[in-house]
């Protein structure tokens, strides 16, 4: 798509300032040459009261356009709404928020459904573990058509990552708390490059700039602004606090404050409009600090604060703001803007925009691949993924195998005195408790998976079924690894029944147990909002699972009422530890308590010693602990459902909530974290699961 | 580890820094009365400054100097060739000055070496890493270790759930000299809580992840004010903005001049002020590489780049067009972003379109090294060399020993109350689990079967409840790094910590334990007795506590979250398999197992003595009706297989014994990552760097140093431009 020479600096006016009657403004030249134009008019978005609370005006009567091959900024101070316009132009309004006036999409009333339009979260949710290519390569299989052979996948890779700039680090690794990897703007680049893989014409993105330095910053926004011009696309981004060089590259700049426009145009205009109401934006200024100066009630309260702490001596003509106070500068801004040719510009723009039939093509969001072939996918990269990051998985065998050496050697050849009966039983019972414990270790890449299911889910790319079935597939190798291993030191070294299927039996035994423990704390890591408290409930149910399993206490003497019927009955202990003792004791002889009297045969210590019935084989009890991992998958697929579910209800409730939070305390006495309202995903920004920086984490 | 500074004098000069306190003050208030506060006019305030310099100045203004300035980086071996390890000049040849009344803004981009220079002048400098060159504090040698100069890091460790007033308030009274009366200390706290603008946040809890409290530019501002309570001449800040948002920035940049303006000196390493805040700054110091781009007034660098070829374009914040001249890289980004565009952009606006920065890099640190600020700046350095001031104290702590340990255990105990997540959730924790214990083995009897299950029931409650003490890790750890902190600022000693520690644990830990080993015990219907029952909670009690106390120990050595309650977990595990329910006592192999590991585990101590403790004296049925009962003793001696003659309250004096070993171990380990670990890391470079043969003049001047704790400059020396 070519346009006419670079970027045109003076806009469409004119010496007085009107449009030439019958032609039209640049920018809707722009939108004339297809691709998709969004404006809005008279955008207000309310949240209602309810329960003794005011009504809200999060936005107030925004005017304002988007058209192909410019670069939209969104800015504004904390508060000042630019999130909740980002969310209501791209559809991602919390259900309870009113919103009225139009938004339209080349020239028709569009519904802007979730998840349709192409958009860039402020947080990277990346897989340490991968590459940048295969992050790309990986996410094309998830959403392009199956029908697309390897070769055209490759080039839809090649094409991104060369128009992303990301050629150079394409096969570098994206890096986590403990393996170095690509830099802050390339993962966000990286992640603009996930988004444009199905070719969206209109590209929202969240904030792209924080946290990064001036280099990466000027490089993630050049990027968009080649986006923008090279493949005609429409670009809308919310800037927090750019830095000179990056707010030269905007195009089209849209100021907020307190939710009421303050201007919108041209970037380069906007200098002249500050001047023309009597705040000049002085040479040695930032023209974006200078704006955001005079909109930001903050500075009110740092004036007040500094009165109050009497340091004001002779700062007064450092600052020839101080003569107004911030809230009276916006107040002439606002108003001088609502009746300035700048806005009624606009409008014309708008108006002359919605007037060009434009054809967009109906880009499918979410995706278009068959199940198969997402199922495929997800689980090769999960595979990947487990098998590179050493914390996930290695670092557990490790220590599963050295627990099976010391209790190899504290059980060594166990016998069949009578003291032998305790202890074969005792080691079953700490294999089938204790062993299973250590998948607590596998909770941060447990959270971490998550995070990144709910962003891609979310985005359409496939479903819950196919998820749960791929990260079975995926963990079995590794799995059945960690089972043999530990079993076959143990069986040896303790010497139980010898016998190849009597070790398989209990290698199975255990591989079942530790399947079954990991969907439980997949569930668990499903529900708790932090790390902490997965970490105590785990313990805490893996701990009462121990108990009630029949070895703590013998299955007759639990108490009916609740922890025999039905706990122990759901618990994998129980049918573990059943399946283990027919298992071993079956066929050996032991040596009676006082010498003399009749050996004790396996089946008598089952029955009469731990009360078990010996009705059914040990082979139904593997099964139904096979059973029992099934039931959990299917409880952690239920659960995963009910929370997309409850999302929007969630939203709604969080909204409200944030909204409160922010009445309550001066905008100035705000977190950084509180900054935007439409955090819906009730992560706070702790990064304790991603274990960056780590040295002593806090919980997230 | 307090600078005890020479005897009386010490007393003399609190109560000298005390009457000039209480001046300040006073002339604050006079001024408030007064009225007329913005307007000050220039004559007035040139004379309010003259009269504080020259009440000051004879006594403890600080005015700092550096002449080519080395820092030598030694990293760690790793690639080719035997032990040696690569040195790297992170600084070179770095000249300037800071005097009082200032702010000296060090600016660089990433890898620059201006928190290199930050610690080097600090004196705070990681132990592979050696000075060259001469740090003069007003014209001697500097000693700034442990609290001679403020140091305020970037991260804000504070305790939050202590309100700004309470943390003020006690680390005031941690520092200041016991003699000084109670209305004095809290002047000082005021005043300081007013200099810092912090009157309206000042009885809001400064909250942590789960309370909500002040604000990120509130917190920066309490931790200066933490910084200044000792009145501190010297103020050293690493990025004190990062992290904020504009006007926070703002408020603090504002707050740290009018703080210089009192007389002090103030440096702070900078990272991409805005506008606003850069307008604030006196002196400019650039870094580039680790070498020096500019240094002089901030108000003079744009003439400065403007007669080097580089004119700042209207319109532009200068701090982000001296980053943008100096940071290479944009090379990289421009380079990237040529190699992927369709089309040429020409960036008319963009100063350096026609050069690389390289380039423009060594263009500017040539024409400083010949320009008049150069030599303006070299000729003050050598001035304020020949100037000989005074000696400056350590500001560390003149508190005594017994202040500190009371204070610290007042505010750990007030932390403990207030914090949910530390021993509140761990007690309803305990609780739900005792109940579910309670309730399995209800009522447990004196049957046949009762026999194994007390003794799983006593291994349960010892093994699993105990574990779940990892609930309190979190709270633990901020604990550890608010220490940290405090340590390296000289606030007080390891010792105290750890007493102050132990203490005000101990009222929560014997709630947690009698509530729920009281539930427990009379659930379950154990031994009935009073003696029976005191001895079964307070071998919990003991329990639990040494499980934190090993908890403790893990986490000071280890400082990974995960990691640690892994490590926890396992040896906890460990500790129940040799503690002779698993296995019996003589059947654990001997070799390993059983001595030493049985005899380590707490959890076979409070076996034997809960064994002990509950079969003694109760009579249990036998298999079959028609068999004799069994007693108690027997089963003790031969089922259990424990050791009767061993009284079960000596037992209980093992565990107890164990909780003491255990916070000595704490408090050893501590020390030995203090002293023992920078001092072997600092050999080691040291041996590397003698080996080199190249430069082995620095180092004896890493004696005097306080540690680090910054690691960093191990891994930043990787990101530096090749030299």
């Amino acid at each position: 798509m070519e346009y006419g020479g670079g970027r045109e600096g003076g806009g469409g006016m004119n010496g007085n300032g009107t449009a030439y009657a019958g032609a039209l403004s640049p920018a809707a030249r722009y939108a004339e040459s297809g691709g998709a134009s969004l404006t809005w008019e008279n955008l207000t978005a309310v949240l209602p009261g309810g329960g003794g609370r005011a009504t809200k005006k999060l936005v107030q009567g925004l005017y304002g356009y988007a058209v192909p091959g410019r670069v939209v900024a969104i800015m504004g101070p904390s508060g000042s709404g630019k999130s909740t316009l980002l969310d209501a132009l791209s559809g991602r309004l919390a259900r309870n928020v009113l919103l009225t006036g139009k938004v339209l999409l080349n020239g028709k009333k569009r519904r802007l459904d979730y998840g349709v339009l192409a958009y860039v979260t402020q947080e990277n949710v990346l897989l340490g573990t991968l590459t940048v290519r295969e992050t790309v390569t990986y996410s094309a299989l998830l959403r392009l058509p199956s029908t697309m052979s390897k070769a055209e996948v490759r080039r839809v890779v090649d094409d991104t990552l060369d128009e992303m700039g990301l050629r150079e680090c394409a096969d570098r690794n994206i890096g986590n708390w403990h393996l170095r990897g690509i830099s802050g703007g390339e993962k966000k680049r990286l992640s603009i490059a996930l988004e444009i893989l199905t070719r969206p014409r209109l590209l929202f993105l969240d904030e792209p700039t924080s946290g990064l330095d001036s280099a990466s910053a000027f490089s993630v926004i050049e990027t968009l602004r080649q986006l923008a011009v090279d493949g005609g696309r429409t670009i809308v981004s919310s800037v927090h606090q750019p830095s000179s060089e990056v707010f030269a590259l905007f195009d089209d700049l849209c100021l907020l404050s307190s939710g009421e426009c303050v201007y919108f145009g041209d970037a380069k205009l906007a200098p002249q409009f500050f001047a023309e109401t009597g705040f000049p934006c002085p040479s040695r200024r930032n023209p974006s600090d200078h704006f955001l100066r005079c909109v930001n009630a903050d500075f009110d309260d740092v004036a007040a604060a500094m009165k109050g702490s009497m340091k004001l001596r002779a700062e007064a003509d450092f600052d020839p703001l101080l003569k107004y106070s911030t809230s009276e500068i916006r107040e002439r801004l606002v108003d001088k803007y609502r009746i300035s040719e700048y806005a009624m510009m606009v409008r014309n723009t708008i108006h002359e925009i919605s007037k060009i039939e434009g054809v967009i093509e109906e880009v499918v969001m979410g995706s278009q691949a068959s199940w198969c072939k997402q199922l495929t996918t997800l689980t090769r990269r999960s595979f990947t993924n487990m098998s590179r990051d050493f914390g996930y998985y290695w670092l557990r065998i490790v220590i599963y195998v050295l627990m099976a050496v010391c209790l190899g050697t504290i059980y060594y050849d166990v016998g069949t005195s009578y003291a032998a009966i305790q202890a074969r039983a005792s080691c079953g019972g700490f294999v089938s408790g204790f062993m299973t414990f250590m998948s607590i270790g596998g909770f941060p890449s447990f959270i971490e998976e998550m995070k990144m299911f709910t962003l891609e889910r979310q985005n359409g790319h496939y479903g819950v079924a196919a998820y749960i079935i791929s990260n079975f597939l995926s963990s079995m190798p590794f799995l059945l690894a960690v089972s043999w291993a530990s079993a076959s030191i143990t069986y040896w070294m303790v010497k139980f029944r010898p016998g190849f299927s009597y070790f398989a039996f209990f290698a199975l035994n255990l591989y079942g147990g530790v399947s079954v423990i990991e969907s439980l704390m997949m569930i668990i890591s499903a529900l708790v909002p932090n790390f902490l408290m997965g970490l105590i409930l785990g313990a805490g149910v893996i701990g009462i699972m121990m108990l009630t399993s029949g070895f703590f206490r013998l299955l007759p003497e639990l108490p009916k009422i609740f922890w025999r019927y039905p706990v122990s009955y759901i618990v994998y202990g129980s049918w573990g530890l059943k399946g283990a003792y027919k298992n071993d004791l079956i066929g050996l002889e032991f040596e009676p308590m006082m010498p003399g009297q009749p050996k004790l045969t396996g089946e008598y210590i089952i029955t009469k010693m731990m009360g078990l019935s010996l009705n059914h084989s040990k082979w139904l009890d593997l099964s139904m602990i096979f059973v029992l991992l099934f039931a959990y998958r299917l409880i952690f697929f239920l659960v995963l459902k009910a929370k997309e579910a409850a999302a929007p209800y969630i939203r709604v409730a969080y909204t409200r909530f944030t909204i409160k939070r922010l009445e309550r305390r001066a905008s100035f006495r705000k977190t950084l974290a509180m900054s935007s309202m439409s955090k819906r995903h009730n992560q706070p920004p702790h990064p304790m699961a991603v274990q960056e920086g780590l040295n002593s984490p806090m919980p997230y | 580890m307090k600078k005890q500074g020479g005897g009386g004098g010490v007393a003399a000069a609190a109560v000298a820094a005390a009457g000039m306190v209480k001046a300040e003050l006073e002339d604050v208030g006079i001024k408030a009365a007064g009225g007329a506060v913005a307007a000050l006019s220039p004559l007035s305030e040139t004379l309010w400054r003259e009269k504080a310099a020259a009440e000051f100045l004879g006594d403890v203004s600080a005015r700092l100097a550096w002449r080519d300035l080395t820092v030598t980086v030694v990293l760690g071996g790793g690639g080719g060739g035997g032990g040696g390890g690569t040195t790297q000049d992170v600084l070179q040849g770095l000249t300037g000055h800071a005097e009082p009344g200032t702010i000296t803004a060090l600016m660089g981009p990433s890898g620059s070496g201006k928190s290199t220079l930050l610690d080097a002048l600090a004196g705070r400098l990681a132990a592979n890493a050696f000075l060259d060159g001469t740090v003069l504090l007003n014209g001697r040698k500097a000693n700034l270790s442990f609290g001679a100069a403020a140091y305020v890091t970037q991260d804000d460790n504070l305790i939050g759930t202590l309100t700004v007033r309470e943390t003020i308030s006690y680390s005031a009274r941690l520092r200041l000299p016991d003699k000084m009366p109670m209305e004095e200390k809290r002047a000082l706290v005021e005043g300081t809580i007013v200099e810092m603008g912090l009157q309206d946040c000042a009885d809001t809890v400064v909250g942590n992840w789960h309370l909500r409290g002040i604000s990120g530019g509130e917190k920066r501002r309490v931790s200066i004010a933490l910084e200044i309570l000792m009145r501190p001449r010297l103020l050293f800040l690493d990025e004190p903005t990062s992290g904020l948002d504009s006007a926070s920035a703002f408020f603090v940049t504002q707050t740290l001049r009018g703080l210089a303006r009192d007389g002090r000196t103030v440096i702070a390493s900078i990272h991409q002020p805005s506008s606003e805040v850069f307008e604030l700054f006196d002196r400019l110091y650039l870094l580039s590489g680790g070498k020096t781009v500019y240094f002089g007034l901030a108000s003079e660098a744009c003439q400065f780049f403007a007669q080097a070829g580089f004119p700042c374009p209207p319109l532009r914040n200068p701090s982000d067009h001296f980053l943008r001249c100096i940071n290479a890289d944009f090379d990289k980004v421009k380079a990237t972003l040529k190699g992927s565009m369709k089309r040429r952009f020409e960036r008319s606006d963009d100063p350096l379109d026609r050069i690389m920065t390289s380039e423009a890099i060594r263009r500017l640190i040539t024409y400083y090294k010949n320009s008049q600020y150069y030599f303006a700046a070299q000729q003050k350095v050598n001035e304020m060399a020949r100037v000989k001031g005074t000696v400056l104290d350590a500001g560390g702590s003149q508190a005594s020993f017994w202040m500190q340990a009371f204070t610290l255990t007042k505010r750990s105990f007030i932390n403990m109350l207030r914090d949910f997540g530390y021993y509140w959730l761990r007690l309803i924790i305990y609780i739900v689990v005792t109940v579910c214990i309670g309730t399995i083995y209800l009522n447990v009897g004196t049957r046949y079967s009762s026999i194994l299950a007390r003794g799983a029931c006593a291994s349960f409650v010892f093994g699993f409840v105990t574990f779940m003490s990892i609930g309190g890790f979190p709270s633990f750890v901020e604990d550890m790094k608010v220490f940290q902190r405090e340590r390296l600022n000289g606030h007080y000693g390891v010792l105290a910590f750890v007493i102050s520690n132990t203490i005000s644990a101990m009222p929560f830990l014997i709630l947690i334990t009698f509530i729920s080993g009281t539930m427990c015990y009379f659930m379950v219907r154990l031994h009935p007795g009073f003696t029976h029952y005191l001895f079964f909670v307070l071998c919990l009690y003991a329990s639990v506590t040494v499980v934190e106390s090993l908890m403790m120990a893990i986490a000071s050595v280890i400082p990974n979250f995960l990691m640690g309650i892994i490590i926890g977990a396992g040896i906890q595990g460990i500790f129940m398999l040799v503690s002779g329910y698993f296995r019996l006592p003589h059947d654990i192999p001997k070799p390993f197992w059983r001595y030493p590991m049985s005899y380590i585990s707490f959890h076979y101590w409070a076996l034997q003595g809960q064994y002990q403790n509950d079969l003694k004296g109760l009579v249990f049925d036998n298999q079959d009706d028609e068999l004799p009962k069994i007693p108690g003793e027997y089963i003790l001696e031969n089922v259990f297989q424990i050791d009767v003659s061993r009284s079960k309250w000596l037992d209980l004096a093992v565990l107890f014994s164990m909780i003491f070993i255990y916070r000595l171990l704490f408090f050893a380990m501590i020390k030995v990552s203090e002293d023992v670990t920078p001092w072997v890391r600092g050999y080691v470079a040291r041996r590397r760097v003698q080996g080199k043969g190249a430069r082995g003049r620095g180092a004896d001047l890493s004696a005097a140093r306080s540690p680090s704790l910054r690691a960093y400059v191990v891994d930043a020396a990787d990101d530096l431009p090749p030299a």
